[in-house]
């Protein structure tokens, strides 16, 4: 009465990973095979990119600039070049100033020194999600 | 369809997790670095699923199956996937296979397993 090996070892929801199948246009209905591989090669894809990324870090801190790298050289990572720009984006970077202005109340040009890296540690205050 | 523009991502605390088995112990990552690598893996699920369903309607079939899966790992030029997601394929089938001669309903997860729904 075990449970098989190869159902176990997923950690995505199958179920999210089903709803996100399934806004694609083209898609009525998922079975539980291919729902089953998209999750695994999803998983697989985690993995890969995250230990790509970690290569471009210098010692055990793996940031957003790593992987963007990564995504930046990899011509078959085209698909996510427009999420995960090497740099920010205008709106990000308005939105960014914004918050911090709201913050500590002045935005002036201290602030604008500081890029993605230094966001990391304050945005944590903060649940920005778009 | 999703009801939330939330569920259309897939969990952070999960692609985290995964990262992290990925990588040595004591990495630290950024939040940023866990929301793009969250981000990165729900447009990664549409990408493959669009690949695939264009598998599907060259062949003119309609139902999506895990050889297309497959085969649209070649096409989008992740060969390097094709060897591991080949051996899940053949043990998922063992798997399925495995719990229909085993008799009936070991488990209630049935829904995930046989499920082809049509809505």
């Amino acid at each position: 009465m075990t449970t098989p090996k190869s159902e176990k070892d997923l950690h995505l929801p199958l179920s999210r990973v089903k709803t996100i199948m399934k806004s694609s246009p083209d898609v009525e209905a998922v079975g539980a095979e291919p729902l089953y591989l998209v999750t695994k090669v999803t998983e697989l894809f985690v993995t890969d990119l995250a230990k790509r990324a970690f290569k471009n870090s210098k010692n055990t801190f793996l940031e957003y600039k790593h992987i963007a790298e990564v995504v930046q050289e990899d011509d078959t990572l085209d698909f996510l070049r427009e999420i995960m720009p090497r740099k920010i984006t205008v709106r990000q970077f308005k939105e960014m100033m914004a918050k911090k202005a709201a913050k500590n109340g002045n935005s002036d040009d201290s602030s604008e020194e500081s890029s993605e890296e230094e966001s990391t540690e304050e945005s944590s205050s903060n649940n920005e999600q778009d | 369809m999703a009801e939330k523009l939330e569920d259309l991502n897939l969990p952070m605390t999960v692609v985290t997790r995964i990262v992290k088995e990925a990588l040595p112990e004591g990495v630290s990552i950024s939040k940023e670095a866990r929301t793009g690598l969250a981000k990165a893996a729900s447009v990664f699920v549409l990408y493959v699923t669009s690949a695939a369903t264009n598998i599907v309607k060259n062949k003119k079939r309609k139902a999506l199956t895990g050889q297309d899966v497959l085969d649209a790992m070649r096409d989008i030029e992740f060969d390097r996937f094709v060897e591991p997601l080949g051996e899940a394929l053949e043990q998922y089938k063992q798997m399925v296979s495995a719990r229909k001669s085993g008799g009936g309903k070991k488990k209630e997860e049935g829904e995930e397993v046989e499920m082809i729904e049509d809505d």
